[in-house]
Parts: C-alpha cells; sequence; structure tokens
C-alpha cells in the first residue's frame, strides 16, 4: 500500500497539468496584467489538451524507440560477441552528450525537412545517450564475483541477462531513461519550429508576436509535464532503492 | 573421478598451467596449494570449464568435460568462489536454491532443500531466509556461498578459498562443519587455499603447486615428512613442521601408559599431540590425564609425544 502512496506526487502534477490545459482561461486576469495592450491573452490558435497529446506523443514515440535501441545496444556491446563494439559505442555515447540538443533538432532538418518525423528522430537519437551511457555503466557495474557466480552455477546467457545483470543495472537504466526524457520534454518545444505543433507552439508563436502571455503559458504546461513525469520516475525508483 | 591428464592452459604467452596430471578419487579431499599466481583457480576453473583448456584433457567419471553442454555441467559441479559472489538483489533462500531452480525442481522441493541445506550449515532458516546478502556477516554469507553450492546434491565440489578473510574462530568452525559434511555427504571436494593449517586439517590429498606444475602430491604426512625439494618444504612450513605434524596426530595413537596420574590436566583423547603439547607447556608439567567424555583412559608422557615411532618413516628430517 505505502508503494501505491508513493504514486501522490506525480497524480498531483498530473490533476495540475490536466486543470492548467483545461482552465487556462480561468487565469485570464494574471496574463491580462502581464500583457495588457494585447489583443488576446490566452493561446487560442490550438487547444491545450491536444497540443499535450501531441507532445507527449513525440516524447513517448521517441523515448519508446531510445530506450528499445538504446538499451539493446548496451546489452548487445555487453556480449561476449559484441565486445568489439563496445569502445565505439561508449565513445560515441560520451561525446555525443556534449552536443546541444539544440543543434541535433536544427541539423535534422537539412537532412529530414519540417514536421513531426524529423523532431521525433532528433528526439531519439538524442536520447539515446543518456540511456546508453547509463545501461553501460550499469550492467558494467555489476560486480565480477556475481558474474562469475552466475557463470558457475550453469545459468545460460540469457538467464544470467535478465535474472542478475539487468535487475541489478535497473536502478541506473532507469536513471538514464528519466534524464533522456526530462530532457526530450523541454527540447521537444523546440520542434515547434520545424512544424511540429505541440506545447512549443504556443511559446514560439509568443516569442516571434512579442506576446509574453503565451510564451509563459506553454512554458507553464512543459514544466508540469516535465515534473509529472519526472516524479513518475522518482516513484519508480523509490521501489529498487531497496537495493 | 576427476582425472587430469596432461592439461595445460595458456595465457597469451604464459602458461598458467603446464602439463598438469592429477587424479582425484571420488569422495576424496583434494587441497591445491602454492604461491599466489601458481594457478590453483585456474586448474580448479577448468574442471567446470569456466576457463578452457589449451591443452589435455579432463574426465570426469571417465567422460571427457567437453563432452558435456557447459551449463549442465556446472549444474553438477557446486562451486564456491572465493568472494561468495551471492546475488544481492535475492534473499538468501533464493540464492540457496538457485541450482535446484535452474534443473526445474518442484518449489516445494526447493523449499525443503534450502530448510535442510541451513538446517546443516548451522543457520536458522527463520531468521536468515528472508535476509539479503549485505544483512549477512561475511561468515554467514560464506556459509550461504557453500550452501549455494551444496544444493542441487553434487557428486563434485570445488571450493576456491572459501574461507579467506574469516576470523580464525569461524574459519575453525567452518572447516570443522565442512570436514563433517565430508565424512556424512561423501563428496569428491577440490579446495584451494593459502593457509598451510587449514589444507593439512582438511586434506586426504595435498597438491603443491608451482609455476602451473605440480611439485609433490600425496597425503599431508607424507609430504610433511618427506618434502620432495627445498620449495615443498619451506612452503609446508620449514621448521615448524613438527608442530604442524603434531597438529594432525590424535593423542589416541600416542597413548601407551593404561595406568592413571593424579594431579595432572586432562586432556581430550580426540584432541591432537599439538594440544597436548602446549597444555604440558602451560602448565609446566610433562604429563597429562587422557580422558575421553568423564571417562580417563590413561596418561600420556611427554616422552611418548617426543620420541614414539613416527607413523611414517623419517627419511628426512627437519633442517637446522
Ligand atoms: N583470464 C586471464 N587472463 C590472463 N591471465 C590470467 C587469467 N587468469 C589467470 N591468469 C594468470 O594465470 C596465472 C595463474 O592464475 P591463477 O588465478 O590460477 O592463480 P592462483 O594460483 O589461483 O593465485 P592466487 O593464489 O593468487 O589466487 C597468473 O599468473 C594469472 O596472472
Ligand atoms: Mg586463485
Amino acid at each position: 500500500m505505502s508503494r501505491l502512496r508513493g504514486l501522490t506526487v506525480p497524480l498531483v502534477w498530473l490533476g495540475l497539468l490536466l486543470a492548467a490545459c483545461v482552465g487556462m482561461d480561468q487565469l485570464e486576469p494574471v496574463f491580462r496584467w502581464l500583457e495588457p495592450s494585447s489583443r488576446s491573452v490566452i493561446y487560442a490558435r490550438a487547444d491545450f489538451l491536444s497540443l499535450l497529446g501531441k507532445h507527449v506523443l513525440v516524447v513517448s514515440v521517441a523515448g519508446a524507440l531510445s530506450i528499445i535501441i538504446g538499451v539493446g545496444a548496451s546489452i548487445a556491446v555487453t556480449r561476449q560477441w559484441g565486445r568489439d563494439f563496445l569502445p565505439l559505442v561508449a565513445q560515441v555515447a560520451a561525446i555525443g552528450q556534449t552536443f546541444p540538443p539544440v543543434a541535433v533538432l536544427a541539423l535534422a532538418v537539412p537532412v529530414l525537412g519540417f514536421g513531426t518525423l524529423p523532431v521525433i528522430v532528433a528526439l531519439l537519437l538524442y536520447g539515446l545517450l543518456p540511456i546508453v551511457r547509463n545501461t553501460l555503466a550499469g550492467l558494467q557495474g555489476v560486480s565480477a564475483d556475481v558474474r562469475e557466480a552466475a557463470r558457475g552455477m550453469g545459468m545460460r546467457p540469457h538467464q544470467r541477462l535478465w535474472r542478475v545483470e539487468m535487475p541489478l543495472a535497473a536502478s541506473v537504466i532507469v536513471a538514464g531513461i528519466r534524464t533522456s526524457v526530462t530532457i526530450s520534454i523541454a527540447t521537444a518545444a523546440i520542434g515547434a519550429t520545424m512544424g511540429a505543433s505541440n506545447l512549443g507552439d504556443p511559446i514560439i508563436s509568443g516569442i516571434v508576436n512579442g506576446n509574453t502571455a503565451h510564451v509563459l503559458q506553454g512554458a507553464l504546461l512543459i514544466a508540469l509535464l516535465a515534473l509529472c513525469v519526472d516524479s513518475l520516475f522518482a516513484w519508480l525508483q523509490s521501489g529498487r532503492s531497496g537495493l | 573421478m576427476i582425472e587430469l591428464k596432461n592439461l595445460s592452459r595458456q595465457f597469451g604467452e604464459m602458461w598458467a598451467v603446464r602439463d598438469l596430471n592429477l587424479t582425484i578419487n571420488k569422495g576424496e579431499f583434494c587441497v591445491l596449494v602454492g604461491t599466489s599466481g601458481c594457478g590453483k583457480s585456474t586448474t580448479l576453473r577448468m574442471i567446470n570449464r569456466l576457463i578452457e583448456h589449451s591443452a589435455g584433457e579432463i574426465h570426469i567419471d571417465g567422460q571427457p568435460v567437453r563432452g558435456f553442454r557447459e551449463d549442465l555441467l556446472r549444474r553438477r559441479i557446486g562451486y564456491v568462489i572465493q568472494h561468495v559472489g551471492l546475488f544481492p538483489h535475492w534473499t538468501v533462500a533464493r540464492n540457496i536454491g538457485l541450482v535446484p531452480r535452474l534443473l526445474g525442481w518442484e518449489p516445494e522441493r526447493i523449499a525443503a532443500r534450502v530448510d535442510e541445506l541451513m538446517a546443516l550449515l548451522g543457520m536458522s532458516a527463520e531468521r536468515f531466509s528472508g535476509k539479503y546478502p549485505r544483512q549477512l556477516s561475511g561468515g554467514q554469507a560464506q556459509r550461504v556461498g557453500v550452501a549455494r553450492a551444496l544444493a542441487a546434491d553434487p557428486e563434485i565440489l570445488l571450493m576456491d578459498e572459501p574461507f579467506g578473510a574469516l576470523d580464525p574462530l569461524t574459519r575453525d568452525g567452518l572447516q570443522e562443519e565442512l570436514l563433517s559434511l565430508h565424512h556424512r555427504l561423501n563428496k569428491t571436494i577440490v579446495f584451494v587455499t593459502h593457509d598451510m593449517d587449514e589444507a593439512l586439517r582438511l586434506a586426504d590429498r595435498l597438491v603443491v603447486m608451482h609455476e602451473g606444475q605440480i611439485r609433490q602430491q600425496g597425503r599431508p604426512i607424507e609430504l610433511l615428512r618427506e618434502p620432495v625439494d627445498e620449495f615443498v618444504e619451506s612452503l609446508l612450513g620449514g621448521n615448524s613442521r613438527g608442530l604442524k605434524e603434531a597438529a594432525l596426530t590424535p593423542v589416541a595413537q600416542r597413548l601407551c601408559h593404561a595406568e592413571m596420574t593424579s594431579g595432572v590436566p586432562d586432556i581430550d583423547a580426540n584432541k591432537t599431540l599439538r594440544d597436548a603439547l602446549s597444555l604440558m607447556l602451560w602448565h609446566r608439567v610433562d604429563c597429562l590425564n587422557v580422558v575421553e567424555g568423564s571417562e580417563s583412559l590413561g596418561t600420556l608422557r611427554l616422552a611418548d609425544v617426543v620420541t614414539a615411532r613416527a607413523p611414517m618413516g623419517t627419511t628426512r628430517g627437519l633442517s637446522s
């Protein structure tokens, strides 16, 4: 039961997020005070809920692909047969991290054009890095004694991976996914400049039209989404902190 | 029976084990000793194929180990690794039950087996089975490591310095338990240690290795009395071999006076000559009353300890 009680915080953030999407109009006086001269103070070109939906969709698709590819590649290069590629993958993950996410997005446009696809690809690529780095660290962090014991007791390779290595690496891997997804939520907003419509829209159009209220509305929703997802991961990790 | 024939293993240019020949009979307690890096662990790990041999042959009960599938072979051989290597995310009970689970035993049978093993190793199942390895002391973890190796009732047990890094008392207790386990269960045990007293106490067959080869093998008392060269002699303790031999000889074996002596300390007939000597030195006496339980068996004199015919011919004395 106490495990479920940990879900309270993410649910509170989720509640606030949905309330903000639906009831942004109620905050009109506040935004009016910020932007007394503007014609529209509440961003109305699209419904916040549908922007939120698209934002979540893009981040989820990119995140899921990053997890599958990142975790999969890390597992592969830590197996006997994939060892040769370990230094390469580890290096790319380390160097890739030094790239700012915006640069990744900017580079995706000339290759993939405008729209949702380049945003997904850019988020996917950038999101891979923390996942690969942490999965490698987690798998390599399993002590040599434990590995030796797993082999010595007669576990098969897949049993060693799924029953020993992955459970022991899980908390580090989840931490990597948490970083990756949190960065993606923020970075996806910049995708609005590339024609993907999401919670970045109010921010971009606010900047273009000099409307601070719109910028704030987008930023508020993105922040709430990030807090909600991040606290969800915090809850996931707390379940394993006993190790 | 384990047979190693012309066994060799090369790492790069270096031979970790070279042309090693050793036969370990069923039910025998074989102890490998030697300086660090002489190839003891490598030899042990070639038996269950954690390391593949580069040349030579290993047969278990007449079958070459390469004929078995690796993981199936290992499930049949108990293995206790030096640093225990319990799975930190599993409870004690789950750790112990690992191999039976891999073998597909029924859950009830596994649970019963785990309880049985914990009782065997003197750990209360009620107190320990739900604990995680990080909640155990070093000695308790070592016991769990031994229990895990014994779980599927393997014929062969490989133990690589299983009692390293333990205090002498705990170590002594675990050696005692292992010996009685060996007597009761009649396993073939291959054991690696750096502690010569431990080796002499446990071994039926003592194997001295040096630079990947066997220098000498035989019963502990043979090696003590008749080392083939200076290396074996000094490894076995040089001038302290007298006391080491005394530690292997039970008091009962030298008891030749049935009459009682009053006013001297008692010694149990199961104790060793080393204990007897120590008692004599401590109490400044030259005879002891030998007892078994509450019954008195006779008198042990210092002269009996020192001069009685040694169990083996004394072809080579202490150097000095
Ligand atoms: N995987 C390996 N790769 C390269 N060299 C190795 C490997 N394993 C062992 N060796 C070398 O083989 C030699 C024998 O090693 P081994 O572990 O068998 O020694 P040991 O007798 O068990 O020593 P210790 O008593 O210190 O445990 C050593 O020189 C060691 O450096
Ligand atoms: Mg060793």
